[in-house]
Protein backbone atom coordinates (compact mmCIF):
# COMPACT_ATOMS: atom_id res chain seq x y z
CA UNK A 1 0.00 0.00 0.00
CA UNK A 2 2.78 2.37 0.98
CA UNK A 3 4.61 1.36 -2.19
CA UNK A 4 1.57 2.24 -4.28
CA UNK A 5 1.17 5.61 -2.60
CA UNK A 6 4.84 6.38 -3.19
CA UNK A 7 4.39 5.55 -6.87
CA UNK A 8 1.36 7.83 -7.10
CA UNK A 9 3.33 10.54 -5.33
CA UNK A 10 6.28 10.32 -7.72
CA UNK A 11 3.88 10.21 -10.70
CA UNK A 12 2.18 13.40 -9.59
CA UNK A 13 5.56 15.05 -8.99
CA UNK A 14 6.65 14.10 -12.52
CA UNK A 15 3.45 15.53 -13.95
CA UNK A 16 4.00 18.80 -12.13
CA UNK A 17 7.62 18.89 -13.25
CA UNK A 18 6.59 18.39 -16.85
CA UNK A 19 4.03 21.16 -16.68
CA UNK A 20 6.64 23.45 -15.12
CA UNK A 21 8.95 22.74 -18.08
CA UNK A 22 6.13 23.61 -20.43
CA UNK A 23 5.41 26.82 -18.59
CA UNK A 24 9.08 27.83 -18.70
CA UNK A 25 9.06 27.19 -22.43
CA UNK A 26 5.99 29.32 -22.98
CA UNK A 27 7.52 32.19 -21.02
CA UNK A 28 10.58 32.05 -23.30
CA UNK A 29 8.42 32.15 -26.42
CA UNK A 30 6.32 34.92 -24.96
CA UNK A 31 9.44 36.89 -24.09
CA UNK A 32 10.58 36.75 -27.70
CA UNK A 33 7.40 38.52 -28.77
CA UNK A 34 8.61 41.81 -27.34
CA UNK A 35 11.96 41.76 -29.17
CA UNK A 36 12.67 43.68 -32.32
CA UNK A 37 12.84 41.48 -35.44
CA UNK A 38 16.35 40.77 -36.66
CA UNK A 39 15.22 40.72 -40.28
CA UNK A 40 17.33 42.72 -42.75
CA UNK A 41 14.56 43.84 -45.07
CA UNK A 42 16.25 43.51 -48.44
CA UNK A 43 15.93 45.52 -50.78
CA UNK A 44 15.06 48.42 -48.50
CA UNK A 45 17.85 47.55 -46.08
CA UNK A 46 21.12 45.95 -47.11
CA UNK A 47 24.10 44.77 -45.12
CA UNK A 48 27.44 46.43 -45.88
CA UNK A 49 29.73 43.55 -46.90
CA UNK A 50 32.97 43.17 -44.95
CA UNK A 51 36.31 44.29 -46.33
CA UNK A 52 37.45 40.81 -47.31
CA UNK A 53 34.13 39.86 -48.87
CA UNK A 54 34.61 37.66 -51.94
CA UNK A 55 32.25 39.32 -54.41
CA UNK A 56 32.63 39.94 -58.13
CA UNK A 57 36.22 39.97 -59.39
CA UNK A 58 37.72 43.28 -60.56
CA UNK A 59 40.41 43.32 -63.28
CA UNK A 60 42.85 46.01 -64.36
CA UNK A 61 43.70 45.50 -68.04
CA UNK A 62 46.79 47.68 -67.89
CA UNK A 63 48.47 45.71 -65.11
CA UNK A 64 47.92 42.28 -66.63
CA UNK A 65 50.97 40.53 -68.11
CA UNK A 66 49.06 37.57 -69.58
CA UNK A 67 51.02 35.07 -67.48
CA UNK A 68 47.92 32.82 -67.16
CA UNK A 69 48.70 31.93 -63.52
CA UNK A 70 45.07 32.78 -62.70
CA UNK A 71 43.91 30.20 -65.22
CA UNK A 72 46.20 27.52 -63.81
CA UNK A 73 45.25 28.03 -60.16
CA UNK A 74 41.54 28.34 -60.90
CA UNK A 75 39.72 25.10 -59.92
CA UNK A 76 37.90 25.11 -63.26
CA UNK A 77 40.44 27.01 -65.41
CA UNK A 78 37.88 29.70 -65.98
CA UNK A 79 39.57 33.01 -67.00
CA UNK A 80 39.91 33.30 -70.76
CA UNK A 81 43.20 35.09 -71.50
CA UNK A 82 43.30 36.01 -75.18
CA UNK A 83 46.95 36.95 -76.01
CA UNK A 84 49.14 36.74 -79.08
CA UNK A 85 52.93 36.84 -79.39
CA UNK A 86 54.07 40.12 -80.90
CA UNK A 87 57.11 39.17 -83.10
CA UNK A 88 58.54 42.71 -83.34
CA UNK A 89 58.53 43.63 -79.64
CA UNK A 90 59.01 39.97 -78.58
CA UNK A 91 56.34 40.50 -75.89
CA UNK A 92 52.92 39.04 -75.25
CA UNK A 93 50.11 41.28 -76.46
CA UNK A 94 46.89 40.94 -74.48
CA UNK A 95 43.79 41.27 -76.66
CA UNK A 96 40.92 40.24 -74.34
CA UNK A 97 40.35 38.89 -70.87
CA UNK A 98 37.04 37.52 -69.67
CA UNK A 99 35.61 35.62 -66.73
CA UNK A 100 32.21 33.90 -66.87
CA UNK A 101 30.48 34.58 -63.54
CA UNK A 102 27.89 31.93 -64.33
CA UNK A 103 30.62 29.35 -63.68
CA UNK A 104 32.90 31.20 -61.25
CA UNK A 105 32.80 29.90 -57.68
CA UNK A 106 34.30 33.11 -56.19
CA UNK A 107 37.01 31.17 -54.36
CA UNK A 108 39.59 33.94 -54.83
CA UNK A 109 42.50 31.73 -55.93
CA UNK A 110 43.16 33.86 -59.01
CA UNK A 111 43.25 37.01 -56.86
CA UNK A 112 45.64 35.40 -54.40
CA UNK A 113 48.13 34.17 -57.02
CA UNK A 114 48.11 37.12 -59.45
CA UNK A 115 51.72 38.45 -59.53
CA UNK A 116 50.82 41.99 -60.59
CA UNK A 117 47.79 42.45 -58.29
CA UNK A 118 45.58 43.29 -61.23
CA UNK A 119 42.85 41.00 -59.87
CA UNK A 120 40.88 41.90 -56.73
CA UNK A 121 37.50 41.01 -55.26
CA UNK A 122 34.78 43.63 -54.84
CA UNK A 123 31.78 43.68 -52.55
CA UNK A 124 29.28 43.33 -55.39
CA UNK A 125 27.06 40.24 -55.19
CA UNK A 126 23.97 41.32 -57.09
CA UNK A 127 24.88 39.81 -60.45
CA UNK A 128 21.44 38.55 -61.48
CA UNK A 129 20.59 38.85 -65.19
CA UNK A 130 17.80 37.62 -67.41
CA UNK A 131 20.16 35.77 -69.75
CA UNK A 132 23.12 33.73 -68.50
CA UNK A 133 25.26 34.88 -71.40
CA UNK A 134 25.18 38.39 -69.89
CA UNK A 135 27.20 36.97 -67.00
CA UNK A 136 30.24 36.53 -69.19
CA UNK A 137 32.16 39.68 -68.21
CA UNK A 138 34.84 40.93 -70.63
CA UNK A 139 37.75 43.13 -69.56
CA UNK A 140 35.68 46.32 -69.87
CA UNK A 141 32.93 44.99 -67.65
CA UNK A 142 35.46 43.53 -65.20
CA UNK A 143 37.19 46.89 -64.98
CA UNK A 144 34.09 48.74 -63.81
CA UNK A 145 34.01 49.78 -60.17
CA UNK A 146 31.13 48.35 -58.16
CA UNK A 147 28.28 50.47 -56.87
CA UNK A 148 28.49 51.01 -53.16
CA UNK A 149 25.49 50.09 -51.04
CA UNK A 150 25.99 53.20 -48.90
CA UNK A 151 25.73 55.47 -51.93
CA UNK A 152 22.21 54.30 -52.81
CA UNK A 153 19.71 56.79 -51.32
CA UNK A 154 16.81 54.34 -51.38
CA UNK A 155 18.62 51.75 -49.31
CA UNK A 156 19.27 51.86 -45.59
CA UNK A 157 22.67 50.27 -45.20
CA UNK A 158 23.36 48.24 -42.09
CA UNK A 159 26.67 47.24 -40.58
CA UNK A 160 27.56 43.60 -40.23
CA UNK A 161 28.08 41.92 -36.87
CA UNK A 162 31.86 42.33 -36.91
CA UNK A 163 31.57 46.10 -37.34
CA UNK A 164 29.10 46.75 -34.54
CA UNK A 165 30.29 48.37 -31.30
CA UNK A 166 30.87 46.24 -28.25
CA UNK A 167 27.70 44.88 -26.71
CA UNK A 168 25.49 45.80 -29.65
CA UNK A 169 23.92 42.88 -31.51
CA UNK A 170 21.28 44.59 -33.63
CA UNK A 171 22.49 46.63 -36.63
CA UNK A 172 19.24 48.61 -36.67
CA UNK A 173 20.31 50.48 -33.57
CA UNK A 174 23.53 51.83 -35.08
CA UNK A 175 23.62 54.38 -37.87
CA UNK A 176 25.82 53.37 -40.79
CA UNK A 177 27.33 56.86 -40.85
CA UNK A 178 29.02 56.25 -37.51
CA UNK A 179 32.80 55.89 -37.76
CA UNK A 180 33.99 52.32 -37.84
CA UNK A 181 34.54 50.55 -34.58
CA UNK A 182 38.15 49.98 -33.64
CA UNK A 183 41.18 52.16 -34.38
CA UNK A 184 43.13 52.73 -37.58
CA UNK A 185 46.91 52.05 -37.24
CA UNK A 186 47.79 55.78 -36.93
CA UNK A 187 45.20 56.15 -34.26
CA UNK A 188 46.63 53.17 -32.40
CA UNK A 189 50.09 54.77 -32.37
CA UNK A 190 48.63 58.06 -31.16
CA UNK A 191 46.78 56.25 -28.42
CA UNK A 192 49.91 54.35 -27.37
CA UNK A 193 52.07 57.46 -26.99
CA UNK A 194 49.30 59.34 -25.24
CA UNK A 195 48.59 59.41 -21.53
CA UNK A 196 46.38 56.38 -20.88
CA UNK A 197 47.52 53.15 -22.41
CA UNK A 198 47.74 49.99 -20.27
CA UNK A 199 51.12 49.51 -18.62
CA UNK A 200 52.50 46.85 -20.92
CA UNK A 201 51.69 48.84 -24.09
CA UNK A 202 53.11 52.14 -23.00
CA UNK A 203 55.96 53.40 -25.22
CA UNK A 204 56.80 56.56 -23.28
CA UNK A 205 58.95 54.95 -20.67
CA UNK A 206 60.22 51.73 -22.24
CA UNK A 207 63.73 51.20 -23.53
CA UNK A 208 63.00 48.41 -26.00
CA UNK B 1 -29.57 36.85 -17.90
CA UNK B 2 -32.76 35.44 -19.32
CA UNK B 3 -33.95 38.32 -21.45
CA UNK B 4 -31.18 38.71 -23.96
CA UNK B 5 -31.47 40.36 -27.32
CA UNK B 6 -33.88 38.18 -29.28
CA UNK B 7 -33.56 39.08 -32.95
CA UNK B 8 -35.70 36.22 -34.17
CA UNK B 9 -38.62 37.35 -32.05
CA UNK B 10 -38.37 40.90 -33.38
CA UNK B 11 -38.12 39.59 -36.95
CA UNK B 12 -41.15 37.34 -36.46
CA UNK B 13 -43.19 40.16 -34.98
CA UNK B 14 -42.29 42.44 -37.87
CA UNK B 15 -43.34 39.83 -40.45
CA UNK B 16 -46.53 39.00 -38.58
CA UNK B 17 -47.39 42.69 -38.62
CA UNK B 18 -47.40 42.60 -42.43
CA UNK B 19 -49.66 39.57 -42.40
CA UNK B 20 -47.40 36.48 -42.71
CA UNK B 21 -48.04 33.48 -40.51
CA UNK B 22 -45.70 32.56 -37.68
CA UNK B 23 -44.41 29.36 -39.36
CA UNK B 24 -43.63 31.18 -42.61
CA UNK B 25 -41.79 33.87 -40.67
CA UNK B 26 -39.75 31.16 -38.98
CA UNK B 27 -38.84 29.55 -42.31
CA UNK B 28 -37.85 32.91 -43.80
CA UNK B 29 -35.75 33.63 -40.73
CA UNK B 30 -33.81 30.34 -40.83
CA UNK B 31 -31.13 31.09 -43.46
CA UNK B 32 -29.99 34.33 -41.82
CA UNK B 33 -28.26 33.00 -38.70
CA UNK B 34 -26.74 30.13 -40.68
CA UNK B 35 -25.26 32.47 -43.27
CA UNK B 36 -24.09 34.84 -40.59
CA UNK B 37 -22.32 32.12 -38.63
CA UNK B 38 -20.79 30.71 -41.81
CA UNK B 39 -19.44 34.15 -42.73
CA UNK B 40 -18.24 34.64 -39.15
CA UNK B 41 -16.47 31.28 -39.22
CA UNK B 42 -14.70 32.01 -42.50
CA UNK B 43 -13.69 35.51 -41.39
CA UNK B 44 -12.51 33.93 -38.15
CA UNK B 45 -10.34 31.54 -40.14
CA UNK B 46 -8.83 34.39 -42.13
CA UNK B 47 -8.06 36.28 -38.93
CA UNK B 48 -6.61 33.16 -37.33
CA UNK B 49 -4.34 32.42 -40.29
CA UNK B 50 -3.08 36.01 -40.21
CA UNK B 51 -2.59 35.89 -36.45
CA UNK B 52 -0.77 32.59 -36.70
CA UNK B 53 1.70 33.93 -39.23
CA UNK B 54 2.30 37.21 -37.43
CA UNK B 55 2.59 35.71 -33.94
CA UNK B 56 4.83 32.89 -35.19
CA UNK B 57 7.02 35.52 -36.83
CA UNK B 58 7.16 37.63 -33.68
CA UNK B 59 8.08 34.62 -31.56
CA UNK B 60 10.91 33.90 -33.99
CA UNK B 61 11.96 37.57 -34.20
CA UNK B 62 10.89 37.83 -37.83
CA UNK B 63 8.29 40.11 -39.36
CA UNK B 64 5.88 37.80 -41.18
CA UNK B 65 3.60 38.95 -44.01
CA UNK B 66 3.70 42.70 -44.52
CA UNK B 67 3.24 43.42 -48.19
CA UNK B 68 -0.16 41.82 -48.93
CA UNK B 69 -2.37 44.64 -47.70
CA UNK B 70 -1.53 46.78 -44.69
CA UNK B 71 0.39 44.66 -42.19
CA UNK B 72 -0.25 41.63 -44.37
CA UNK B 73 -3.94 41.23 -43.52
CA UNK B 74 -4.79 40.18 -47.08
CA UNK B 75 -2.26 37.33 -47.00
CA UNK B 76 -4.80 34.64 -46.01
CA UNK B 77 -7.03 35.74 -48.87
CA UNK B 78 -4.06 35.39 -51.20
CA UNK B 79 -3.47 31.89 -49.81
CA UNK B 80 -7.08 30.95 -50.34
CA UNK B 81 -7.14 32.30 -53.90
CA UNK B 82 -3.96 30.41 -54.72
CA UNK B 83 -5.46 27.16 -53.51
CA UNK B 84 -8.64 27.84 -55.46
CA UNK B 85 -6.91 28.24 -58.80
CA UNK B 86 -4.50 25.32 -58.40
CA UNK B 87 -5.00 22.18 -60.43
CA UNK B 88 -7.02 19.56 -58.62
CA UNK B 89 -5.12 16.29 -58.97
CA UNK B 90 -6.39 12.79 -58.24
CA UNK B 91 -3.48 10.33 -58.18
CA UNK B 92 -3.38 7.43 -60.63
CA UNK B 93 -5.17 4.28 -59.40
CA UNK B 94 -6.53 6.15 -56.41
CA UNK B 95 -10.09 5.51 -55.37
CA UNK B 96 -11.53 8.80 -56.64
CA UNK B 97 -14.82 8.63 -54.72
CA UNK B 98 -13.10 8.05 -51.39
CA UNK B 99 -10.37 10.53 -52.28
CA UNK B 100 -12.94 13.27 -52.86
CA UNK B 101 -15.17 12.32 -49.94
CA UNK B 102 -12.37 12.24 -47.37
CA UNK B 103 -11.84 15.99 -46.98
CA UNK B 104 -15.60 16.53 -47.04
CA UNK B 105 -16.09 14.16 -44.11
CA UNK B 106 -13.32 15.91 -42.21
CA UNK B 107 -14.64 19.43 -42.85
CA UNK B 108 -18.44 19.22 -42.73
CA UNK B 109 -18.88 17.98 -39.12
CA UNK B 110 -16.67 20.81 -37.91
CA UNK B 111 -18.75 23.44 -39.67
CA UNK B 112 -21.93 21.74 -38.53
CA UNK B 113 -20.76 21.96 -34.92
CA UNK B 114 -20.95 25.75 -35.14
CA UNK B 115 -24.70 25.22 -34.72
CA UNK B 116 -24.36 25.13 -30.95
CA UNK B 117 -21.79 27.87 -30.31
CA UNK B 118 -23.52 30.68 -28.41
CA UNK B 119 -22.50 34.32 -28.64
CA UNK B 120 -25.30 35.50 -26.42
CA UNK B 121 -28.49 34.28 -24.76
CA UNK B 122 -30.29 33.99 -28.08
CA UNK B 123 -27.37 34.66 -30.40
CA UNK B 124 -26.80 31.17 -31.70
CA UNK B 125 -28.25 29.28 -34.61
CA UNK B 126 -30.25 26.86 -32.58
CA UNK B 127 -30.49 26.15 -28.88
CA UNK B 128 -30.40 22.39 -29.31
CA UNK B 129 -31.17 20.74 -26.01
CA UNK B 130 -28.26 18.29 -26.43
CA UNK B 131 -25.79 20.87 -27.76
CA UNK B 132 -22.48 19.67 -26.35
CA UNK B 133 -23.31 16.04 -27.00
CA UNK B 134 -24.00 16.92 -30.62
CA UNK B 135 -20.53 18.39 -30.93
CA UNK B 136 -18.85 15.32 -29.43
CA UNK B 137 -20.82 13.04 -31.72
CA UNK B 138 -19.99 15.12 -34.81
CA UNK B 139 -16.29 15.23 -33.98
CA UNK B 140 -16.31 11.43 -33.96
CA UNK B 141 -16.99 11.43 -37.70
CA UNK B 142 -13.58 12.95 -38.32
CA UNK B 143 -11.53 9.69 -38.02
CA UNK B 144 -13.59 8.12 -40.81
CA UNK B 145 -12.65 10.98 -43.13
CA UNK B 146 -9.00 10.69 -42.14
CA UNK B 147 -8.96 6.97 -42.84
CA UNK B 148 -10.65 7.52 -46.19
CA UNK B 149 -8.10 10.16 -47.19
CA UNK B 150 -5.18 8.01 -46.13
CA UNK B 151 -6.40 4.86 -47.84
CA UNK B 152 -7.62 6.45 -51.04
CA UNK B 153 -4.31 8.16 -51.77
CA UNK B 154 -2.74 4.97 -53.11
CA UNK B 155 0.40 5.87 -51.15
CA UNK B 156 1.73 3.70 -48.34
CA UNK B 157 3.00 6.68 -46.40
CA UNK B 158 -0.35 8.39 -46.61
CA UNK B 159 -2.00 5.20 -45.43
CA UNK B 160 0.24 5.06 -42.37
CA UNK B 161 -0.35 8.75 -41.76
CA UNK B 162 -4.09 8.29 -42.00
CA UNK B 163 -4.00 5.40 -39.56
CA UNK B 164 -1.96 7.42 -37.10
CA UNK B 165 -4.23 10.42 -37.45
CA UNK B 166 -7.32 8.31 -36.87
CA UNK B 167 -5.70 6.64 -33.85
CA UNK B 168 -4.83 10.03 -32.40
CA UNK B 169 -8.29 11.40 -33.01
CA UNK B 170 -10.04 8.43 -31.41
CA UNK B 171 -7.70 8.24 -28.42
CA UNK B 172 -8.30 11.80 -27.35
CA UNK B 173 -12.07 11.74 -27.75
CA UNK B 174 -12.66 9.80 -24.55
CA UNK B 175 -10.89 12.10 -22.08
CA UNK B 176 -12.54 15.00 -23.95
CA UNK B 177 -15.97 13.51 -23.47
CA UNK B 178 -15.29 12.69 -19.83
CA UNK B 179 -14.20 16.21 -18.95
CA UNK B 180 -17.27 17.57 -20.73
CA UNK B 181 -19.34 15.09 -18.78
CA UNK B 182 -18.05 16.54 -15.52
CA UNK B 183 -19.19 20.00 -16.60
CA UNK B 184 -22.55 18.67 -17.73
CA UNK B 185 -22.97 16.95 -14.38
CA UNK B 186 -22.43 20.24 -12.61
CA UNK B 187 -24.79 22.09 -14.92
CA UNK B 188 -27.51 19.46 -15.14
CA UNK B 189 -27.97 20.25 -18.81
CA UNK B 190 -26.32 19.48 -22.16
CA UNK B 191 -27.31 22.79 -23.74
CA UNK B 192 -24.47 25.25 -24.23
CA UNK B 193 -26.71 28.19 -23.34
CA UNK B 194 -27.55 26.62 -19.99
CA UNK B 195 -23.88 25.90 -19.32
CA UNK B 196 -22.98 29.55 -19.86
CA UNK B 197 -25.94 30.85 -17.89
CA UNK B 198 -24.97 28.73 -14.93
CA UNK B 199 -21.49 30.24 -15.00
CA UNK B 200 -22.47 33.87 -15.02
CA UNK B 201 -24.23 34.09 -11.68
CA UNK B 202 -21.32 35.86 -9.98
CA UNK B 203 -19.12 37.24 -12.75
CA UNK B 204 -15.61 35.90 -13.04
CA UNK B 205 -15.79 34.07 -9.72
CA UNK B 206 -18.40 31.62 -10.91
CA UNK B 207 -16.68 30.50 -14.12
CA UNK B 208 -16.18 26.78 -14.42
CA UNK B 209 -12.42 27.00 -14.56
CA UNK B 210 -12.26 27.47 -10.80
CA UNK B 211 -14.44 24.44 -10.13
CA UNK B 212 -12.80 22.24 -12.77
CA UNK B 213 -9.12 23.21 -13.13
CA UNK B 214 -7.97 19.68 -13.99
CA UNK B 215 -10.85 19.32 -16.40
CA UNK B 216 -9.81 22.54 -18.13
CA UNK B 217 -6.26 21.30 -18.68
CA UNK B 218 -7.46 17.91 -19.91
CA UNK B 219 -10.02 19.44 -22.22
CA UNK B 220 -7.48 21.86 -23.66
CA UNK B 221 -4.94 19.10 -24.32
CA UNK B 222 -7.55 16.88 -25.94
CA UNK B 223 -8.90 19.75 -28.02
CA UNK B 224 -5.37 20.48 -29.31
CA UNK B 225 -4.97 16.81 -30.14
CA UNK B 226 -8.28 16.73 -32.01
CA UNK B 227 -7.25 19.78 -34.02
CA UNK B 228 -3.87 18.20 -34.78
CA UNK B 229 -1.99 21.22 -33.49
CA UNK B 230 1.49 20.92 -32.09
CA UNK B 231 2.58 19.18 -29.97
CA UNK B 232 0.21 16.65 -31.52
CA UNK B 233 0.61 17.39 -35.21
CA UNK B 234 2.23 14.08 -36.11
CA UNK B 235 -0.21 13.35 -38.95
CA UNK B 236 0.45 16.54 -40.84
CA UNK B 237 3.97 17.53 -39.89
CA UNK B 238 6.31 18.03 -42.81
CA UNK B 239 9.04 15.87 -41.40
CA UNK B 240 6.79 12.95 -40.68
CA UNK B 241 5.79 10.73 -43.60
CA UNK B 242 6.01 13.73 -45.94
CA UNK B 243 2.66 15.25 -45.00
CA UNK B 244 0.82 12.20 -43.73
CA UNK B 245 -2.63 11.68 -45.11
CA UNK B 246 -2.58 15.08 -46.82
CA UNK B 247 0.39 14.29 -49.07
CA UNK B 248 -1.48 13.63 -52.30
CA UNK B 249 -3.92 16.46 -51.90
CA UNK B 250 -3.57 19.68 -53.90
CA UNK B 251 -5.73 22.62 -54.80
CA UNK B 252 -9.26 22.83 -53.46
CA UNK B 253 -9.22 19.50 -51.60
CA UNK B 254 -6.14 20.60 -49.71
CA UNK B 255 -7.86 23.91 -49.08
CA UNK B 256 -10.68 21.96 -47.43
CA UNK B 257 -8.19 20.29 -45.06
CA UNK B 258 -6.46 23.61 -44.37
CA UNK B 259 -9.78 25.37 -43.74
CA UNK B 260 -11.01 22.52 -41.58
CA UNK B 261 -7.89 22.62 -39.45
CA UNK B 262 -8.32 26.29 -38.62
CA UNK B 263 -12.10 26.17 -38.22
CA UNK B 264 -11.60 23.30 -35.81
CA UNK B 265 -9.09 25.35 -33.86
CA UNK B 266 -11.46 28.30 -33.52
CA UNK B 267 -14.36 26.00 -32.67
CA UNK B 268 -12.33 24.31 -29.93
CA UNK B 269 -11.23 27.66 -28.54
CA UNK B 270 -14.84 28.88 -28.54
CA UNK B 271 -16.03 25.72 -26.82
CA UNK B 272 -13.34 25.99 -24.17
CA UNK B 273 -14.46 29.54 -23.51
CA UNK B 274 -18.10 28.42 -23.41
CA UNK B 275 -17.48 25.47 -21.11
CA UNK B 276 -14.84 26.86 -18.78
CA UNK B 277 -14.42 30.61 -19.21
CA UNK B 278 -18.00 31.77 -18.97
CA UNK B 279 -18.94 32.14 -22.63
CA UNK B 280 -20.34 35.60 -23.22
CA UNK B 281 -20.04 36.70 -19.61
CA UNK B 282 -18.16 39.81 -18.66
CA UNK B 283 -16.03 39.44 -15.48
CA UNK B 284 -18.45 41.78 -13.72
CA UNK B 285 -22.05 40.62 -14.04
CA UNK B 286 -24.09 42.84 -16.35
CA UNK B 287 -26.81 43.21 -13.76
CA UNK B 288 -24.55 45.61 -11.87
CA UNK B 289 -24.32 47.82 -14.97
CA UNK B 290 -28.05 47.97 -15.40
CA UNK B 291 -28.55 48.73 -11.73
CA UNK B 292 -25.91 51.48 -11.94
CA UNK B 293 -27.68 53.07 -14.87
CA UNK B 294 -31.08 52.57 -13.19
CA UNK B 295 -32.57 50.98 -16.27
CA UNK B 296 -34.48 47.68 -16.34
CA UNK B 297 -32.80 44.76 -18.06
CA UNK B 298 -35.38 44.80 -20.86
CA UNK B 299 -34.57 48.30 -22.07
CA UNK B 300 -33.44 48.21 -25.71
CA UNK B 301 -30.30 50.22 -25.04
CA UNK B 302 -29.21 47.85 -22.29
CA UNK B 303 -30.00 44.87 -24.50
CA UNK B 304 -27.89 46.13 -27.38
CA UNK B 305 -24.98 46.99 -25.07
CA UNK B 306 -25.05 43.65 -23.30
CA UNK B 307 -25.38 41.72 -26.57
CA UNK B 308 -22.40 43.56 -28.08
CA UNK B 309 -20.42 43.04 -24.89
CA UNK B 310 -21.26 39.35 -24.98
CA UNK B 311 -20.09 38.90 -28.54
CA UNK B 312 -16.88 40.82 -27.88
CA UNK B 313 -16.15 38.80 -24.73
CA UNK B 314 -16.69 35.49 -26.48
CA UNK B 315 -14.37 36.43 -29.32
CA UNK B 316 -11.74 37.79 -26.91
CA UNK B 317 -11.69 34.61 -24.88
CA UNK B 318 -11.57 32.41 -27.95
CA UNK B 319 -8.69 34.36 -29.43
CA UNK B 320 -6.78 34.32 -26.16
CA UNK B 321 -6.86 30.54 -26.38
CA UNK B 322 -5.90 30.64 -30.07
CA UNK B 323 -2.93 32.80 -29.07
CA UNK B 324 -1.89 30.23 -26.46
CA UNK B 325 -2.24 27.48 -29.08
CA UNK B 326 0.00 29.39 -31.50
CA UNK B 327 2.60 29.99 -28.79
CA UNK B 328 2.51 26.31 -27.85
CA UNK B 329 3.14 25.42 -31.47
CA UNK B 330 6.52 27.15 -31.38
CA UNK B 331 7.41 26.11 -27.83
CA UNK B 332 6.94 22.37 -27.57
CA UNK B 333 8.62 19.59 -29.53
CA UNK B 334 6.46 17.12 -31.38
CA UNK B 335 5.17 14.07 -29.53
CA UNK B 336 5.98 10.66 -31.02
CA UNK B 337 3.09 8.38 -31.92
CA UNK B 338 3.66 5.96 -29.05
CA UNK B 339 4.11 8.81 -26.58
CA UNK B 340 0.96 10.36 -27.97
CA UNK B 341 -1.14 7.25 -27.47
CA UNK B 342 0.39 6.68 -24.04
CA UNK B 343 -0.57 10.19 -23.06
CA UNK B 344 -4.13 9.71 -24.26
CA UNK B 345 -4.90 6.32 -22.83
CA UNK B 346 -2.62 5.95 -19.84
CA UNK B 347 -2.48 9.49 -18.50
CA UNK B 348 -5.45 11.58 -19.55
CA UNK B 349 -8.09 8.88 -19.39
CA UNK B 350 -7.46 7.86 -15.73
CA UNK B 351 -7.13 11.48 -14.67
CA UNK B 352 -10.35 12.47 -16.38
CA UNK B 353 -12.11 9.53 -14.75
CA UNK B 354 -10.75 10.63 -11.39
CA UNK B 355 -11.91 14.17 -12.16
CA UNK B 356 -15.38 12.87 -12.93
CA UNK B 357 -15.54 10.90 -9.69
CA UNK B 358 -14.29 13.89 -7.73
CA UNK B 359 -16.88 16.15 -9.31
CA UNK B 360 -19.62 13.65 -8.56
CA UNK B 361 -18.51 13.41 -4.94
CA UNK B 362 -18.34 17.17 -4.56
CA UNK B 363 -21.74 17.53 -6.18
CA UNK B 364 -23.25 15.27 -3.56
CA UNK B 365 -21.33 16.84 -0.70
CA UNK B 366 -21.68 20.52 -1.60
CA UNK B 367 -24.74 20.79 -3.82
CA UNK B 368 -24.86 24.56 -3.56
CA UNK B 369 -21.50 25.09 -5.22
CA UNK B 370 -21.30 22.14 -7.56
CA UNK B 371 -24.74 22.17 -9.09
CA UNK B 372 -27.70 20.75 -7.26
Amino acid sequence: MKDFLQKVNSYIKEAFGASKYLFDGITVTFDHLRRRPVTVQYPYEKLIPSERYRGRIHYEFDKCIACEVCVRVCPINLPVVDWVMNKETKKKELRNYSIDFGACIFCGNCVEYCPTNCLSMTEEYELATFDRHNLNFDNVALGRLPTNVTSDPSVKSLKELAYLPKGVMDPHEVSSDDPRVGKLPEEVLDWMVSNNPPEELSVTNSNK
Amino acid sequence: MNNGLDLEYSFNEALKAIGLSSELAHIIWLPFPMLLVLVAAVVGVLVTVWLERKISAAAQQRIGPEYAGALGVLQPIADGLKLLVKEDIIPAKADSILFTAGPILVLVPVILSWLIVPFGQNLLISNVGIGIFLWIALSSIQPIGLLMSGYASNNKYSLLGGLRAAAQSISYEIPLALSVLAIVMMTNSLSTVDIVNQQNTAGILSWNIWRQPIGFIIFWICALAECERLPFDLPEAEEELVAGYQTEYAGMKFALFYLGSYINLILSALLVSVLYLGGWGFPIPVETFSSLLHLPLNAPAIQVITATLGIVMTILKAYLLVFIAILLRWTTPRVRIDQLLDLGWKFLLPISLANLLLTAGLKLALPRFFGG
